[in-house]
């Protein structure tokens, strides 16, 4: 590579005196040859080993070879400063878990700040806990305080560039620093490059799928990051590795050669991953008339309210959750806001809606289950089925339901201790029947002995919908995969299981790729969740509401065809660069 | 070239420390894991005397006491210092029948079966083996260090490559059957002479691999100069900006010293020459800065240079001194039913010293050129597969 000045090389000799002197001392026989060796093994490295390795729990985690390597790699080949450029779904985070897991068996690991897309800041700290027991806070936790107050950190990248907290992230010293999807930080003159540039670390480790968004300097950037001035300046990077219209690369070898002592990239055909078919049945049933007029009154009541005040956003759309799992969730939730904390504003309609409640005698979604169940029983082994509700009122009505049907029916929710939650998943094993389960088992819990999936009712959030299904249907499933949507005709369930997740493929999408969807719609500036609550309280008719989710299902199509695209693109790019271990 | 580190396994680390303490006339009890060790008073070493315990590995069982001995642990290091400067010189010798005969690489990649091959030696040459650590810092790369092996023969003083991986071999952890007598006989002078040809063979060696950094460090550098550029650049427009700004002020006060009453013209007047001294101070600014910019910023680019200059330090670290065997080799070939005897000159340790040439072509053998049939004479690859 040209267009550079050479600096100076000093080459010292040091003096060999003593050494010859030391030809005329007497010594023993053996005693030089253990000098040799002695000489040699203080050249060598430690033998590198990932130690913490025997201390991770095989049944929390199942490590690939590839992911082994490159944490391998990135720790000791590359100096602990990494590009982790994996395409999508073959386990980034899980080979930074087992790096940061080998940082801690180590003790090298005192501060640690973990930047992600504010989506996925929630589900790292999960994936960190159950999978490496590694205890992060993350600063959407109540505890969090301050980025000068814990040593283990994640968070949104958003939150730390915000001025509140800015200073105090950049005036630490931080042992290491993760940054998640790594490519929202190509552009050198936005604030989060700024905020990286500038912090203080001894190690760093970048994921990304696609280092290249939209031209090869972008790579640039986000390397030069990682390593100032493994690529010089962007000018002779332009001149020597870019051609001049953008799109492809010249020199690829010696591009090759620098990119391997800071980059992993590995590719789906060459590792062995392996899934089985997923099938998805999703069920839309017809309310009844009593079901159809309490949706339509917790509808009403929470457009309503929410009109004149917008602060209680967050437990209207929980009564909006709840009408669709079961009347019984809806029922305490009304109650405890209209005897606890005396609303009086809206008194009489949470009392019409008590009273709607009443009246409901027949549970569709509750019956038809009792279908899916009794399938079950006869088609798959010892008739394992995970349902799955968000809520434990309608966890508890289910369990009573199935157990006076004589079904053998498991409880699984946030209120057990851990020693109680393994009883429990064994108990399933061994006995089979149905696990009825809230969200609290969607933290890296493996059932993959079983193979069929209820979700009786649905996450506003696809990552929490992705996680459910990932309990059955990972890396040890052997057997193809069922999984049974419930939905009530006409209500918001039905909207975004047709419109928004049957339109992007979310039940057939990974977890790797629908994270690069999310991150890009979040780039966008909107949560998934507050985008459902807004149409659905802002339409104006039945009509509109139709209209505003097709939108919002092209807005998120579009999104999926952009990530592919850039998937498709920086596969081109890197096609035939073979970025694995070079043999010299 | 072959780096001389030995990897730092547990299983080295324990042989090691073994034949160490043992060598120090200890003795060790081997419990499992533990190892329980009886030092003695010996002047050789700075060890208590005593008795002492080693936890092999982890330790992970964190209520065992003891010494943790294990490929990153105090103690190894401690040992390891204190015999790397014990015996840093010394002889060893290659016995012929220590090592197999080497059949060359240009033998196998035919047909032709080797049947026998013998090895009669003739005369002792000694040469000497110098392990050299050699260290490459710069600013922008990670510090890069070496221990290589250099083999020069004692009279020629000719590089021995094949000699060095040899003496490697030899002294591995795996190996129990060298023998090291004690003392060099090596003269101070000749020994001087040896590690000066030894240390250009090293020298020119090692250049790509310093080359290689060379390059990097450089591109660094210019990286950080390119910046510093763009960043003298983005100041001399915030000045230029700023010179402009002061000049219109400049202008304003002047039109307002012509027209206003006597104390607007005063108090204008003053605000006009502090404004100027302001601006002849930008314009100094500006001018320094431009002038720096000509020219290429000299001075920072040099500071910048300098700093990413490369520090290279070669350092010899013990110097063995090896008697080896010169004499010939009979190979005894076959190929289908045909037998020649081929009699080339081979040193112990160093393999064949003779160059053999094809009968047809003259061309040398080698690993690239191989011998292909002895049918008629020794033809090499390229003659026979040029004639089908």
């Amino acid at each position: 590579m040209s267009g550079y000045d050479l600096v100076d090389v000093e080459v010292t000799h040091e003096s060999a005196d003593d050494l010859l002197d030391s030809l005329s001392e007497d010594g023993t026989e053996g005693d030089h040859l253990q000098s040799i060796q002695a000489v040699r093994l203080q050249a060598g490295q430690p033998d590198s080993e990932l130690r913490s390795l025997k201390e991770l729990d095989e049944n929390s985690v199942k490590l690939l070879e590839h992911q082994v390597d490159a944490a391998y790699r990135a720790l000791f080949e590359m100096d602990g400063k990494a590009l982790l450029a994996d395409e999508v779904g073959l386990g980034k985070t899980i080979e930074v878990g087992m790096i940061l897991k080998e940082m801690h068996f180590r003790e090298t690991d005192e501060s640690v700040l973990i930047l992600t897309p504010a989506q996925l800041a929630k589900q790292w700290q999960a994936e960190l806990r159950e999978k490496f027991g590694l205890d992060f806070i993350c600063n959407y936790d109540d505890e969090f305080e301050d980025f000068d107050a814990h040593d283990y950190i994640i968070a949104s990248i958003d939150t730390a560039k915000s001025e509140r907290h800015r200073q105090t992230v950049l005036d630490r010293d931080w042992d290491v620093l993760v940054l998640d999807e790594a490519h929202y930080v190509k552009n050198e003159e936005t604030d989060r490059y700024d905020l990286i540039d500038r912090l203080s670390y001894n190690y760093a480790f970048f994921l990304t799928a696609t280092p290249i968004q939209n031209e090869l300097t972008d790579l640039y950037n986000v390397v030069s990051l990682l390593r100032p001035g493994l690529f010089g300046t962007r000018d002779v990077f332009h001149q020597y590795f870019v051609n001049s219209n953008q799109e492809t690369l010249v020199n690829r070898d010696e591009l090759q050669d620098r990119l391997n002592k800071v980059m992993i990239r590995n590719r789906r055909e060459d590792t062995d991953i392996d899934f089985t078919d997923r099938t998805i049945d999703t069920r839309t049933f017809e309310p009844t008339t009593k079901e159809r007029e309490l949706y339509q009154a917790v509808s009403d009541y929470v457009k309503g309210a929410y009109s004149q005040d917008q602060g209680q956003k967050l437990v209207l759309m929980l009564l909006q959750k709840e009408v669709v799992s079961s009347p019984v969730a809806l029922k305490r939730t009304i109650e405890k806001r209209l005897y606890e904390q005396s609303e009086l504003t809206h008194a009489d309609e949470l009392e019409t809606i008590l009273d709607l409640i009443d009246e409901i005698d027949t549970v569709t979604k509750q019956e038809r289950l009792l279908d899916i169940v009794e399938e079950a029983r006869d088609n798959v082994e010892m008739g394992r089925v995970i349902v799955f509700t968000q809520f434990r009122a309608t966890q508890q009505q289910i369990l009573d339901r199935l157990v006076s049907e004589g079904y053998t029916a498991h409880a699984f929710h946030g209120g057990h201790s851990s020693s109680e939650k393994e009883q429990i998943v064994e108990d399933f094993e061994e006995e089979g029947g149905i696990l009825v389960s809230t969200d609290a088992m969607s933290e890296g819990r493996n059932l993959q002995f079983c193979n069929m999936l209820v979700n009786l009712d649905l996450p506003w959030n696809p990552m929490r919908v992705e996680q459910r299904i990932g309990r059955i249907h990972r890396i040890g499933q052997k057997r193809d995969v069922f999984i049974f949507n419930m939905a009530l005709k006409d209500t918001i369930e039905e909207y975004v299981l047709e419109r928004l997740y049957h339109k992007i493929d979310l039940f057939q999408q990974s977890v790797g790729e629908l994270s690069s969807i999310l991150s890009r719609l979040e780039e966008s500036g909107t949560s998934f969740e507050d985008q459902i609550f807004e149409r659905l309280v802002n339409a104006d008719s039945e009509v509109d509401l139709e209209n505003d989710f097709d939108a919002m299902a092209v807005d998120l199509q579009e999104q999926r065809e952009l990530a592919d695209k850039l998937e498709e693109f920086n596969s081109g790019v890197f096609e035939g660069f073979d970025l694995g271990e070079s043999d010299d | 070239m072959t780096d001389a580190a030995l990897a730092v396994t547990q299983s080295a680390v324990e042989a090691f420390t073994e034949h160490y303490l043992e060598s120090l006339g200890s003795t060790i009890e081997k419990r499992g894991e533990r190892w329980e060790v009886t030092i003695p008073d010996n002047e050789d070493t700075e060890l208590p005397a005593g008795n002492l315990s080693l936890l092999c590995g982890d330790g992970l069982e964190g209520d065992a006491t003891g010494e943790p001995l294990h490929p990153e642990s105090e103690f190894l290091q401690r040992i390891l210092r204190e015999a790397s400067e014990r015996r840093p010189t010394g002889k060893l010798s290659i016995e012929t029948n220590q090592t197999e005969v080497e059949v060359p690489q240009w033998l196998q990649a035919n047909d032709v079966e080797v049947t026998d091959a013998r090895f009669t030696p003739y005369y002792d040459r000694t040469a000497v083996v110098v392990l050299y650590q050699l260290s490459i810092e710069t600013v922008s790369e990670y510090q890069q260090e070496f221990l290589r092996a250099i083999a020069i023969d004692h009279r020629s003083e000719e590089n021995l490559p094949e000699l060095g991986d040899t003496f490697l071999r030899m002294t591995s952890m795996t190996t129990n059957t060298t023998s090291t007598a004690s003392q060099s006989s090596l003269a101070d002078a000749d020994a001087r002479s040896l590690l000066d040809a030894a240390r250009n063979q090293l020298m020119e060696e090692v250049q790509t691999e310093i080359d290689e950094v060379h390059n990097e460090a450089s591109r660094a550098a210019d990286a950080e100069v390119e910046e510093y550029r763009q960043l003298q650049q983005q100041r001399i427009e915030e000045l230029e900006e700023e010179r402009s700004k002061l000049s219109s002020k400049i202008d304003k006060l002047s039109e307002a010293i012509n027209g206003g009453d006597q104390d607007d013209r005063v108090e204008a007047l003053k605000e006009r020459k502090e404004i100027k001294a302001e601006y002849e101070e930008v314009a100094s600014e500006l001018s320094d800065l431009h002038e720096q910019r000509d020219q290429g910023f000299p001075q920072k680019q040099q500071e910048i240079r300098n700093r990413h200059a490369l520090d290279v330090r070669v350092n010899p670290l013990t110097i063995t001194e090896v008697e080896y065997e010169r004499g010939e080799i009979d190979i005894e070939l076959n190929e289908e039913g045909v037998t020649r005897t081929v009699t080339v000159g081979y040193g112990s340790g160093i393999g064949i010293t003779d160059d053999v040439r094809c009968s047809s072509c003259n061309r040398e053998f080698s690993a690239e050129n191989p011998l292909k049939t002895i049918k008629d004479s020794l033809r090499c690859n390229r003659c026979t597969s040029s004639n089908n």
